[in-house]
């Protein structure tokens, strides 16, 4: 990958992280209410995805959704906006931070594990009618792969050759239970292959690995064949939510470790090793430390829904 | 008039409804090449092809989701859930994406989807097939809810629910299909929200939903041999309930009996009953009454499934009661 794309991806995975960091800091401090799951040391995986994504395209993503939607295009005030349940946010604060859809970005996401990926089939189904359409990628974790609707999904997705690129996003635990407690194979992608589909598992941790396979099955759902379903192996830095007992499900030292394969230190020690000078990142990272506090601040100064907002659009009425 | 069954008038709406948009299309288990346990769509396979007649595995929750993400992108899918029992499946992709997307878009997406399906007894199908599940439909905000009880509703009320933007959960009942009924031949829509007065009458107002409808017309008869003449309302659309019909007819009457064949306990019945009781108390010369099914998983075998849930005895002595 050339330096200014990967620099780009860089730019883009230092923006999620502070984005996360921010969120958790406004958790701890009650501004943001409930039901935020951290994202950090899982960016190389939106990032890398989403790097391959045009506008057309659609993403169906789960209750941890906040890099998936920035990726993808989401304004970082709208989300923080919709973090803290006040209007301006994608879902006009109605969804917090974990149910949200930002229509003009084609993204949609939904806090019920695995049942997005029963929608994604109908997304690619209306897709379908195009040849060589937009396709729809669907992200859900390793938790979700025990779900009926992964199996039932994949199933339907296989056998319309629907143009879904189905990233699992395993970062090794579903809430606090380990995934080699609770998946019945390892590699996940090995469940592939129940549905005729090859199954890549790529570090996820690597974001150009994770974007030469991401724009593989982009491609490839390009041309009709069908769904793609790729692993990406990953590690979730944060608890399963801001602020749960962590000690009781993992060591320091694990997630330590998993820390020295941070993707954005390694995609900042490539970048140096071929040439980008680190005062050029520094000032890039300070760039966006200025442009999120300046995002946060004009969210936190949004005001919060009304009472009849909060029943606006409920359905359509008849006419 | 001319006379057709519920089913012909239902396979009559799929063909209108499908060659007026070819983005509405039906997906469900057997819609295809059986043409749908009733024959409601046999034939449709071979007129519109299987982009528009979807034949899909035995995955409800697949097929509701497939459903709701099409209908994003603009697709009108008429979703076909064989028994309502199976809808248990497929109650995530209904609850939490179908009814709630176009309120977290702020209104900028549209659910259009049809979940057809059918409920109740009449098939000798036992406690898995024969169930009456229409009251979980009622409580959740974003859904409208129908439930047609005779040949000429089915059909206009199926085309106005496959051109409505919402979601609409559409429920038959399997003892209907092959009633037969006048339906004009001319195009015409049954519009969702509107209640149907079945029969009138002066005496006491008997609000009954899908094959329920039947039963209380028969009741009805047997009461006017007596001298006592009933009004029998017929809601059409569980929600959003068309109160004013309602309470039209129960401050004429008077009186009123709701029947339904799912148990009353936290139903639908009650919730008619409660709105008569709120609009119409002053007026009301009895409590309302209820005649429900009961509180059982439906047995097995044909005179043990019908004797669990209301007939036109049951009715008449509620009424009777009413009026004494």
């Amino acid at each position: 990958m050339d330096s200014d794309r990967l620099l780009s991806l860089y730019r883009q995975m230092v923006l999620l992280r502070h984005f996360d960091e921010m969120c958790l800091q406004l958790k701890l401090k009650d501004l943001i209410m409930n039901g935020f799951h951290p994202y950090s040391g899982q960016e190389a995986v939106a990032v890398g995805v989403c790097a391959g994504l045009g506008p057309d395209d659609h993403v169906m993503s789960n209750h941890r959704p906040q890099g998936h939607s920035i990726a993808k295009g989401s304004p970082p005030r709208a989300v923080f906006a919709e973090m803290l349940g006040r209007r301006g946010g994608v879902s006009q604060g109605i969804g917090g931070p974990m149910q949200w859809i930002d229509a003009p970005r084609n993204f949609i996401c939904g806090s019920i594990v695995g049942s997005g990926i029963t929608v994604a089939t109908g997304v690619a189904l209306a897709m379908q009618r195009e040849a060589r359409g937009p396709v729809c990628v669907c992200f859900y974790g390793d938790g979700a792969s025990n779900t009926g609707s992964f199996h039932e999904g994949l199933n339907l997705a296989a056998i319309w050759k629907l143009p879904v690129v189905y990233i699992c996003e395993n970062n090794q635990y579903g809430e606090a239970m380990p995934v080699r407690e609770f998946v019945s194979v390892e590699p996940i992608a090995r469940r592939a292959a129940a549905y005729g589909l090859e199954g890549v598992c790529v570090d996820g941790m690597d974001v150009e690995a994770v974007a030469e396979a991401a724009g593989a099955g982009i491609a490839q759902c390009h041309t009709g064949t069908g769904p793609v379903f790729i692993e990406c192996v990953t590690y979730r830095f944060r608890g399963h939510y801001g602020g749960d007992p962590e000690h009781t499900y993992r060591t320091k030292a694990e997630v330590a470790e998993w820390r020295q394969r941070c993707p954005i230190k390694r995609c900042r020690e490539r970048l140096v090793a071929e040439g980008t000078d680190q005062a050029t990142l520094d000032a890039l990272e300070g760039e966006i430390h200025s442009q999120l506090d300046a995002d946060q601040a004009w969210a936190l100064a949004q005001p919060f829904p009304t009472v009849e907002q909060a029943t606006d659009h409920v359905w359509i009425p008849l006419s | 008039m001319r006379t057709i069954t519920y089913c012909q008038a239902i396979s009559e709406a799929y063909r209108e409804e499908m060659r007026r948009d070819s983005a509405v299309y039906l997906i469900g288990e057997d819609v295809g090449r059986w043409g749908n346990l009733f024959g409601a769509s046999r034939g449709l396979l071979e007129e519109f092809g299987p982009a528009q007649v979807k034949d899909a595995p035995i995955s409800e929750a697949a097929i509701a989701g497939c459903a709701v993400g099409s209908a994003v992108l603009g697709m009108r899918p008429i979703v076909e859930i064989m028994y309502i029992d199976f809808i248990t499946i497929a109650m995530d992709q209904m609850v939490n994406h179908a009814a709630r997307y176009h309120q977290l878009s702020g209104g900028a997406i549209k659910v259009p989807v049809v979940f057809r399906t059918q409920g109740g007894v009449g098939m000798r199908n036992s406690s898995q097939h024969s169930q009456s599940l229409e009251n979980w439909f009622v409580n959740v905000p974003g859904l409208i809810t129908v439930m047609p009880s005779t040949p000429a509703d089915v059909k206009g009320l199926l085309k106005s629910a496959v051109r409505n933007d919402n979601p609409v959960v559409f429920i038959e009942h399997k003892a209907l299909y092959f009633t037969k009924g006048e339906v004009p031949e001319e195009e015409y829509l049954t519009p969702l929200g509107v209640a149907d007065v079945k029969r009138k009458g002066t005496d006491a107002t008997i609000i009954a939903t899908s094959w329920m409808v039947l039963h209380a017309l028969e009741a009805a008869e047997q009461l006017a041999a007596e001298g006592i003449d009933c009004e029998v309302v017929d809601p059409r659309t569980l929600w959003p309930l068309d109160k004013q019909t309602l309470c039209d007819s129960v401050s004429r009457t008077r009186r009123c009996v709701v029947v339904t064949e799912a148990p009353a306990e936290g139903g639908w019945s009650a919730e008619a009953a409660a709105v008569v009781t709120e609009e119409c108390f002053t007026n009301l010369l009895a409590p309302v009454k209820r005649v429900c099914g009961m509180r059982t998983g439906i047995p097995y075998g044909a005179e043990l499934e019908k004797a669990v849930v209301p007939n036109a005895d049951w009715i008449a002595a509620g009424v009777r009661e009413l009026v004494s």
